[in-house]
C-alpha cells in the first residue's frame, strides 16, 4: 500500500474514533448546541428591534442576521471541546499509546479535528434548521446553505487546531476548559452578534480587524442576501490564516510533547 | 436493650436485593464485627443503621431509637467513620473537628477543647493546623475517627476503617478501637479482613450476598465449622490421583488453586503421616504439605461454598496479619 | 443550661459558611471564574448592543446603566449555580454523608450553602458595578444601590437553591450545565437586553410571566431613574416566591437523599 493511502487509513481510523466519542456523549454535545441556541433565542427576542436602527443591513428579521453568529459560537465551543478531548487523551495516556505506534504524528491531530469538524457540520445544520423552522429564509437557497455549512465546518477544524495546540502544550483538560470565557470574548469582539459599523468603541475597531468577523460575514452573506465573492474570499483567507496559526502552534506543541513526554 | 438491633432488615435497589432480611443484636459495650467480601452488603447495612439509607423492609434501632421514625435521635447518638474518609482537603485537621463539633451541637469553647484533646489522642496534634489535603492515608483515617468521636457517641460505626492502610497505621487504629471499647463505646465494625475481625471483634457476623450466614464469637465459629486441614501442593499431573487418595481419609475442601488438594482432618499434626502414606501409595509426587488451622475463611467456605478471599486478596491479608 | 436550639442552628450555619469561604481564600484564582462570566457579558453586551439605546422606548441614553444590573444578577446566578456544583462535588467525595449523618437539621445544611452563595455573590456584583461606573454608568443613588444589592444577594440564594436541588437530585457534577443554563435562562428571558415594549413578541410574552423580570426592573430602577416602592415590591415578591418554590424543592431533595 502506498504511504499516502496508509496515512489516510490511520487518519480515518482516528477520525472515526473522534467522531464516535463526540456523538456518544450527549452531555458534552448539549452545551455546545443548547447554550448557543438559548443565547440566539434571547438575543433575537431581546435585541430584535435593532433591525430598525439606521445603517442596519437589509434583513428579513434579526434571527436571519443572528444565525451566522450562533453557528460561530457553536463551532468555537466545538473547537474548545475537541481540545478538551485531546487533553483528556493525554492525561489518560492514550496519546502515549499513539506516539508509540508507527503512525505519522500529524495523524493524531488530524484525527481529533475530524470530530470537531463533524460537530461543526452538525451545528451548521442545526442552526439552518432552526432558522427555517422559525421563519428565517436562506436568501441564496441551497447553494448558500451548502456554502455556509462548508465554511462553518472548515472554521471548526481551524479553531480545533488551536484547541489541539493548547491541549498538546499543556496536557491539561482543565486548562483548556478554562479558556471557554476567551471564546466569548473573541466572539463579542467580532461582528458575530451585531453589524460591526453599529458597535460601540473599542469593540467596533477590534471587530473591524478580527479575522472571525470576516468568517462570520462569509457565512452570513449567503443567508441574508446572496453569495458574495468578496465576502467568501475574505472568509476563506481568514480561515486559512487561522488554519496556519493552528497548524503552526500544533506542530510546535507536538514537538514539545514528544520531547518532554 | 441492645445498642443495635435489626429485624428482617432489607434494602432493594430496583430488582437487586443488596440486603436480604438481616437479624442482629449488638449489646452495649460490644465490638461487633461484620465480615464479608466486597459487594456482600456490609456498607449498605451500615448506611441503613446510620440513617443514610432507608430500609425497604424490616426495622432497626440504634441506641434505642428507630432508624426511620427517630432518625435525628439516632444521629445524635452515633459516631460514623465511613468507607471513604470524606474529608475536605482545604480544611485543617483542627477546623474539621471543630466543624464536626458544631454540627453535633457542641458549644464553641467546649468544641474547641474537645478538638484539641482528640487531636492529641490520635497523634495529630503536630499536624492539626496543616491542610487535610497534605495528610497521608493513615493520618486521614485517624482524623476521620477523631471526628466521629467528638460528641462522645454511645455507638460507633466504622466501615472498613483500615482498608488501604499500611500495617503500622492499621495497628494504631486497632489500638484506638480497643481503647474506645474499654471505655464503654459500642463498636460496629465492618471489614473484609479476617485478621481484623478475629483480633478485634467480640462477636462476628459473616455476611454474603446480603444475608448473615454465620454469627458468633470468632473462636466458637471456628470451632463449630473448622477442623484443621492438610493442604498438599501436587507436582504436575497427579491431582486426580491425590484427590482419590485423600478422599478416603476425610472430606475434601474446595481447591484454592489447580494444584492444591486440601483434606479435612480431625487430629491435626498427628494426621500428617497418614496423608503422606496415602499419597505415596498412590504414586503422587508432592511439592509441599502444610497443616492449616481453621480460619474465618473456612467458616465462610463451609457456609457459602466459596472463599471469602480471592488469591490476589490473600497477599494483602498477609500484610494485615503482620 | 442547655443552649437554645436557634443558637445552635445559627452556629451550624455559620460554620458551614466559613467552610464555603475556604475555596475563595485558599485556592489561588478561585474567585476569577465567578468574576469573568458577568464581566465578559457586561463588556461584550455593551460593546455589541450599545447602539440599541438609539431606539425609541429606551429610558436611558447609556447602555451601561441599562445592562449593569443584568450583569450583576447574572453574576449572582452564576455564583449560586456554582454553589450547586460544589455541593455535587461534595456529594461525590462523600462529604455530604458526613453532614447528613450529623444531627444538624436538613434546612440548616441547606441554609449554609445558600447563605454562603448570597454572600459570595457580592464579589462579582461589586466588581461589575465598579467597572460599569468607571465606563460611564449612572450612579444609582444609595437607595438604588441598596435595592440592587438586595436583589443580587436574594437571586444568588435562588440560584443556590436551584443548584442544590439539581445536585441532590442527580448526585453528580455532570448536572452543572443544567444549573448554569437554567439560571441564565431565568435572568435573560426578561427585559434584560431592552425594555419590555421593545422585546420581540414571544420574548415579551415570556418576560411578562417570568418572575425574574420584576427582579431585573427592581434592580435597574436606580440606574435608569428613581427608586420607588411600586417598582421594588414586585421584585421582592418575585424573589420570595422563587425562594419558596426552589427552596422547598431543594429541602425536599435534601430530605430524600436516603431514599
Amino acid at each position: 500500500m502506498s504511504r499516502l493511502a496508509a496515512n489516510a487509513r490511520v487518519v480515518r481510523a482516528l477520525g472515526m474514533r473522534s467522531v464516535r466519542q463526540t456523538f456518544r456523549r450527549p452531555q458534552l454535545i448539549a452545551p455546545i448546541i443548547v447554550f448557543p441556541t438559548l443565547l440566539l433565542a434571547i438575543q433575537t427576542g431581546g435585541a430584535g428591534g435593532a433591525i430598525n436602527l439606521p445603517g442596519f443591513p437589509e434583513v428579513q428579521g434579526f434571527l436571519q442576521f443572528m444565525l451566522a453568529g450562533a453557528m460561530m459560537q457553536s463551532l468555537m465551543l466545538a473547537g474548545n471541546s475537541g481540545g478538551i478531548a485531546l487533553a483528556v487523551d493525554i492525561e489518560m495516556g492514550f496519546t502515549d499509546r499513539l506516539f508509540a505506534s508507527p503512525i505519522p504524528r500529524f495523524a493524531i491531530v488530524l484525527g481529533r479535528l475530524a470530530g470537531t469538524a463533524a460537530l461543526g457540520c452538525f451545528a451548521a445544520l442545526w442552526f439552518l434548521a432552526i432558522g427555517l423552522i422559525f421563519g428565517a429564509e436562506i436568501e441564496s437557497g441551497v447553494a448558500g446553505a451548502l456554502l455556509a455549512i462548508v465554511l462553518v465546518t472548515a472554521t471548526a477544524m481551524a479553531v480545533g487546531g488551536i484547541g489541539a495546540a493548547i491541549a498538546l502544550r499543556t496536557g491539561s483538560a482543565s486548562v483548556v476548559q478554562g479558556l471557554f470565557p476567551l471564546v466569548l470574548v473573541v466572539l463579542f469582539l467580532s461582528s458575530a452578534f451585531f453589524p460591526q459599523e453599529l458597535m460601540i468603541e473599542p469593540a467596533k475597531t477590534i471587530a473591524e480587524y478580527n479575522p472571525l468577523s470576516f468568517v462570520v460575514e462569509g457565512i452570513r452573506e449567503p443567508i441574508i442576501s446572496g453569495i458574495d465573492a468578496r465576502a467568501t474570499l475574505e472568509a476563506v483567507l481568514a480561515i486559512l490564516g487561522i488554519v496556519a496559526l493552528g497548524l503552526g502552534l500544533s506542530a510546535r506543541a507536538l514537538r514539545h510533547r514528544l520531547r518532554v513526554g | 436493650m441492645p445498642a443495635i438491633s435489626a429485624e428482617g432488615l432489607e434494602r432493594a435497589f430496583g430488582e437487586l436485593k443488596a440486603v436480604q432480611g438481616i437479624d442482629l443484636g449488638v449489646e452495649e459495650g460490644e465490638i461487633y464485627g461484620f465480615l464479608g467480601p466486597n459487594g456482600a452488603g456490609k456498607t449498605t447495612t451500615v448506611r441503613m443503621l446510620t440513617t443514610l439509607l432507608l430500609p425497604t423492609g424490616g426495622r432497626a434501632t440504634v441506641a434505642g431509637h428507630d432508624v426511620v421514625s427517630a432518625a435525628r435521635a439516632v444521629r445524635g447518638s452515633i459516631g460514623v467513620a465511613l468507607q471513604e474518609a470524606a474529608l475536605d482537603p482545604l480544611m485543617t485537621g483542627r477546623e474539621l473537628i471543630r466543624l464536626q463539633a458544631t454540627l453535633q451541637g457542641i458549644p464553641g469553647a467546649e468544641g474547641r477543647r474537645r478538638a484539641d484533646s482528640l487531636l492529641e489522642r490520635v497523634d495529630l496534634a503536630d499536624a492539626a493546623d496543616r491542610r487535610v489535603g497534605t495528610y497521608s492515608g493513615g493520618m486521614q483515617r485517624r482524623l476521620d475517627l477523631a471526628a466521629a468521636l467528638v460528641h462522645e457517641p454511645r455507638v460507633l460505626f466504622l466501615d472498613e476503617p483500615t482498608t488501604g492502610l499500611d500495617p503500622v497505621s492499621r495497628k494504631t487504629i486497632w489500638d484506638e478501637v480497643r481503647a474506645l471499647n474499654d471505655a464503654g463505646t459500642t463498636v460496629f465494625l465492618t471489614t473484609q479482613y479476617l485478621e481484623e475481625a478475629d483480633q478485634l471483634a467480640d462477636r462476628v457476623a459473616i455476611i454474603d450476598s446480603g444475608r448473615i450466614v454465620a454469627e458468633g464469637t470468632p473462636d466458637s465459629l471456628k470451632a463449630e465449622f473448622g477442623n484443621p486441614h492438610i493442604a498438599v501442593q501436587i507436582a504436575d499431573g497427579g491431582v486426580a490421583d491425590a484427590e482419590e487418595a485423600c478422599r478416603r481419609l476425610g472430606p475434601l475442601l474446595p481447591p484454592t488453586d489447580a494444584r492444591t488438594v486440601a483434606v479435612e482432618v480431625e487430629s491435626g499434626a498427628a494426621d500428617i503421616p497418614r496423608v503422606v502414606r496415602a499419597l505415596d501409595e498412590a504414586g503422587v509426587a508432592v511439592e509441599s504439605l502444610e497443616l492449616v488451622r481453621p480460619t474465618l475463611d473456612d467458616v465462610f467456605v463451609a457456609k457459602t461454598g466459596h472463599h471469602l478471599l480471592e488469591e490476589e486478596d490473600e497477599a494483602e491479608e498477609e500484610q494485615v496479619g503482620k | 443550661m442547655q443552649t437554645p436550639a436557634w443558637r445552635t442552628n445559627l452556629a451550624m450555619i455559620g460554620a458551614l459558611m466559613v467552610r464555603a469561604r475556604n475555596e475563595l481564600v485558599r485556592v489561588p484564582g478561585a474567585a476569577i471564574p465567578g468574576l469573568l462570566a458577568p464581566t465578559i457579558f457586561f463588556l461584550g453586551l455593551n460593546g455589541v448592543f450599545g447602539a440599541l439605546t438609539q431606539l425609541q422606548g429606551f429610558s436611558t441614553g447609556t447602555y451601561e446603566s441599562f445592562i449593569v444590573p443584568v450583569s450583576m444578577l447574572q453574576g449572582a446566578g452564576f455564583t449560586g449555580a456554582a454553589a450547586g456544583v460544589n455541593l455535587a462535588r461534595d456529594y461525590e467525595i462523600g462529604w455530604v454523608d458526613r453532614l447528613l449523618v450529623s444531627p444538624a437539621p436538613r434546612w440548616v445544611l441547606l441554609a449554609g450553602t445558600v447563605l454562603a452563595a448570597s454572600a459570595r455573590a457580592l464579589i462579582p456584583a461589586t466588581f461589575v458595578l465598579a467597572m460599569a461606573l468607571a465606563l460611564g454608568a449612572g450612579w444609582p443613588g444609595v437607595d438604588g444601590l441598596v435595592v440592587c444589592f438586595a436583589m443580587v444577594t436574594a437571586m444568588a440564594a435562588v440560584a443556590a437553591c436551584w443548584g442544590s436541588f439539581l445536585a441532590l437530585r442527580f448526585k453528580s457534577q455532570s448536572a452543572a450545565p443544567l444549573m448554569q443554563t437554567g439560571m441564565m435562562a431565568l435572568v435573560l428571558l426578561t427585559p434584560a437586553y431592552a425594555p419590555l415594549a421593545l422585546l420581540q413578541g414571544w420574548l415579551q410574552d415570556v418576560a411578562r410571566v417570568n418572575p425574574a423580570s420584576d427582579v431585573v426592573e427592581a434592580a435597574r430602577q436606580g440606574f435608569v431613574g428613581g427608586v420607588t416602592w411600586a417598582d421594588t415590591w414586585p421584585g421582592l415578591l418575585a424573589l420570595a416566591g422563587l425562594l419558596l418554590v426552589l427552596g422547598a424543592l431543594a429541602l425536599r431533595q435534601m430530605r430524600r437523599t436516603n431514599a
